[in-house]
Formats: structure tokens, C-alpha cells, sequence
């Protein structure tokens, strides 16, 4: 499940205008480049766990969540090197595939399905916290 | 007739003084100042470079360009930065010229990860050294050494020749960094780095071994040229010498690559300086960057970075498999895209 950061009116209004950034992207695929998060956009994924990638230079996790018409959406998340992480305990056994848990991060540049991790919340409640080195 | 004199010749003064004198008069803040901002408990320091020109300030920040007006001993300064999850922001510096003073209150401009609290800054005007002169006076740096925070003000922009410009407009960070497939990022990027690195001392050598990308670099104190079939790299040559109690490194045998996270290129002539300096109590390290390279760059550009001893700290293994980096670009129709742009990569 999708949640927003925000109020619920100002993100139904950023629904919209994600919707219609998608089509832009769609129809213009090439010049799309993914990867780049919004510093004012961030949101709060819930879901599964379908893929790990607990490697450098970037972990990488994918996550199913519900979207608003009943359907399934995998998300692509972003976090810190491993040697960041690692050197506080964030392990590759610390999110396994399957798992249930909440992310919440920054958006990707034009409605692309990326987050850049800030936090992770696991089923037990813990709080995994990816800041980046400073 | 005296008297009507006397009251022309007062007359002729006022007029010449109110000539002379501008009605505001504007500060004059041209040199080289240490400007230093302080965002909760950190302090960020930069070189701040001032100069005339016709239609007011021209000011460098740490070798980018800056924006610098005056209105009386009122001032502004303007500076880009990039945060540690590659947001652009600016820092907006507004105070009070003092003669060889200047300060105020700063506040974060536009979206960052990084949030900074409006807080205070303040310049003063910077006191050549001489060290060059000084007889060495060596300090050990052998021990693992984890970086503080930040103190760089990480200048975004930097002052580009034609040349720098024109490579910069199609590159894509994303796509065309060399660590996002695994690939030395090399000097000077690694030494601004916030992993840490561990130095060993030998007789006439530092051997330093960063984390990052499991990167290892010597430098050499016996002034000894590159072996005649050595071919450039990204570590380069490094030569160390000691100006008094400063280590100074100069780097040359370079390759051609990018300098930082925005991709500005460095070229095989370029010669990086590191001038690294230890707190009085021994366990602060800090360094200061410059890269001399006149074919991309107008102004050298500089970067900061500072460390404490922590001996007990372990490098970590840096494992790297860019998997996932080019399975996204499979999944996303983007591959043809990236060989498209095999001349964007080192």
C-alpha cells in the first residue's frame, strides 16, 4: 500500500500528476532516465520483499505493494554502500524476500517506481535508518 | 569682495566633497577570504575569492562560482551546494562588512536531504603562509583514520573552460560514474570520501588503504619519478613532502577520468595537491584538495575533508558487483541507451 507523506488532497493531486508524468515517460521511454530522486517528494511503501541485492556499490531491494486499482506494482528501493550499512549492523539476512515491511524514502524523478531509502520499518517494528554518509 | 571669495571658495569644497563622496559608500570586500558557517554543531570552511568587475562582484567559492553583491557594508553571498544524496541546493549568506570582517546569518535554500537550520557565518580575510619555507617537521600518520562531518561546503558548480562545459552537457551521473559499475572513481573523489582509511609507514613511503572500493595508493617521500613503464591510473603517482608540520602530496600520471559527482573531467596533465595537517593533540586529520588543471578548469577547484584517529575501527571488505546496476537497464529498455554512450565512460 501507497501512503502519502502529505495530506490526503495534496496527494491526490500528486497522484494525478504522477499518472500523467507515466504516460509522459512511457511515450518518451528513451529520454526517461531513471535514478534521480526529488528532494521534496518522499512516500511511505508497505508490502513484500521480492528481491534482494545486499551488495555495493548500491543495496538494492524490490518490493510488491497493492496500487489503488486492486493490482500489484513492484518498486525498485535504493539504499547506502554495504559497508556503510554493514558497519552498523544492516546485514544481507536483515530483509530477506517475503518479508513484510514499510519503507519510506524519496520519490524517483518522473513518476518512476524508485525510492531512495531513508528509513526501514520491519514486521517487529524495528527502524532501520539509511542515512547517508555525511 | 573677500568675503564673496571666501563664500565661493566654501561652495567650490562642499561640491568637491559631495563629488568625492558617494552617497552610500560600498564596502570593499575584494581579496581572499576563509569563510566558515556553522549548521548546528558543524562548521563548514571554504575559500571565498572576491574580485572587481564592471558590473559588480565576480566571487569564487572553494574555485566554483559564487554570487556576491554589496549595498553599503550590507552583504549577500550565494552558493550552490550538492548534498549527500545528490540534491542541489543553494546556502544564501546575508551580514555585515567590517573592514577585514564580514558576517551574518546563512539559511539552506530549496529541497535537500540534508536539512540545515538557519544558523551563522563569518569571513575574515586570509593570511598568506609561508610554509613553503619552513624546515619539516614530520608528524605519524600511521593508524585507521574515520572522517567527521562534513566540513566541505561541497560546491556544486565549478568555473569550467569551454572544453569542461561542453563534456559536461551530455554526461549523466547515473549511467556514466565509474563506481556505479564497480570501476576505480580514483583521485581525488576517494580522498573527499566519508569511509575510512588506514596508513601504514615504511622508511620512504605512506601506504594508504581506503575502504572505499578497496583502493590502495602510496606515497612516495624520496622524490622519486613514476618507473618508466608505469601507465597513468586513477591513484596516480604521489609524491609527499613535508612543509613544516604539513604532509603536501602532488599527484601527476593521471588518468583521464571524472573529478567528482557531477562528472567534470580531469585530464591526463592534471596534478592534484593534498595538504594534509594534524590538530594539536594528534587525532584530527584534515585535508585540503586542490586540482591544477587548466584545460577543463578556469579556477582550480577544492575540496575538504577531515578525519579522526580511530584505531580500533576495521576496513571493511568492499565486495562490488554491478548486477543489479545493468539488470534495471534491461528491464527498462535502456541498454541500447548505454552503449549508445560508451564515449561518457572511463
Amino acid at each position: 500500500m501507497m501512503r502519502p507523506s502529505k495530506p490526503y488532497a495534496a496527494w491526490v493531486l500528486k497522484l494525478t500528476a504522477l499518472a500523467i508524468c507515466l504516460v509522459a515517460a512511457h511515450a518518451n521511454a528513451h529520454h526517461s532516465f531513471t535514478a534521480e530522486f526529488v528532494a521534496d517528494k518522499t512516500a511511505t511503501l508497505s508490502g513484500t520483499i521480492s528481491q534482494v541485492w545486499f551488495k555495493n556499490p548500491h543495496v538494492r531491494y524490490l518490493i510488491v505493494v497493492a496500487n489503488a486499482d486492486g493490482g500489484e506494482e513492484t518498486w525498485d528501493a535504493r539504499g547506502s554502500p554495504v559497508v556503510w550499512l554493514a558497519r552498523k549492523g544492516w546485514t544481507k539476512d536483515t530483509i530477506k524476500v517475503g518479508d513484510q515491511v514499510e519503507m519510506y524514502g524519496y520519490l524517483g524523478r518522473d513518476g518512476i517506481k524508485m525510492l531512495s531509502i531513508m528509513t526501514i520499518t520491519l514486521a517487529d517494528g524495528t527502524v532501520l535508518v539509511d542515512k547517508a554518509p555525511e | 569682495m573677500i568675503q564673496l571669495r571666501r563664500n565661493s571658495l566654501l561652495s567650490a569644497l562642499w561640491v568637491s566633497l559631495l563629488i568625492a563622496m558617494p552617497v552610500v559608500a560600498t564596502a570593499d570586500v575584494e581579496g581572499r577570504w576563509i569563510l566558515s558557517l556553522q549548521d548546528k554543531n558543524r562548521t563548514l570552511v571554504g575559500l571565498l575569492e572576491i574580485d572587481k568587475g564592471e558590473g559588480g562582484w565576480i566571487a569564487h567559492l572553494e574555485g566554483g562560482p559564487a554570487s556576491v553583491t554589496t549595498d553599503g557594508d550590507n552583504i549577500v553571498i550565494v552558493a550552490d551546494s550538492r548534498d549527500v544524496r545528490g540534491f542541489v541546493f543553494d546556502r544564501r549568506m546575508t551580514g555585515i562588512v567590517d573592514g577585514d570582517t564580514m558576517k551574518g546569518t546563512y539559511a539552506q535554500v530549496g529541497a535537500a536531504a540534508q536539512k540545515e537550520a538557519p544558523g551563522p557565518w563569518s569571513a575574515k580575510r586570509e593570511i598568506a603562509e609561508s610554509a613553503a619555507l619552513a624546515r619539516p617537521m614530520p608528524f605519524d600518520l600511521t593508524g585507521t583514520w574515520t572522517a567527521t562531518q562534513e566540513l566541505d561546503f561541497r560546491k556544486y558548480t565549478m568555473s569550467l573552460t569551454d572544453a569542461g562545459e561542453a563534456w559536461l552537457e551530455g554526461y549523466l551521473p547515473y549511467y556514466d560514474q565509474p563506481d556505479v559499475r564497480c570501476t576505480s572513481i580514483g583521485l581525488p573523489a576517494l580522498a573527499t570520501y566519508s569511509f575510512p582509511f588506514e596508513v601504514i609507514s615504511t622508511d620512504n613511503r605512506l601506504t594508504m588503504i581506503y575502504e572505499y572500493q578497496s583502493r590502495v595508493r602510496r606515497i612516495w617521500l624520496d622524490e622519486r619519478a613514476p618507473g618508466e613503464f608505469v601507465p597513468p591510473s586513477r591513484m596516480g603517482h604521489s609524491n609527499g613532502r613535508w612543509e613544516g608540520s604539513t604532509l603536501v602530496i602532488e599527484t601527476t600520471n593521471l588518468d583521464k577520468t571524472v573529478r567528482d559527482f557531477r562528472g567534470e573531467l580531469i585530464s591526463e596533465n592534471a596534478v592534484i595537491e593534498e595538504r594534509y595537517a594534524l590538530s594539536d593533540d594528534g587525532n584530527t586529520l584534515t585535508a585540503v584538495i586542490t586540482v591544477q588543471d587548466p584545460e577543463y578548469y578556469s579556477r582550480p577547484p577544492v575540496r575538504r575533508r577531515q578525519w579522526v584517529r580511530n584505531d580500533a575501527a576495521d576496513i571493511f571488505p568492499y565486495t562490488c558487483d554491478p548486477d543489479s546496476f545493468y539488470l534495471k537497464m534491461y528491464e527498462d529498455g535502456e541498454l541500447d541507451m548505454y552503449l549508445d554512450r560508451t564515449d561518457k565512460r572511463f
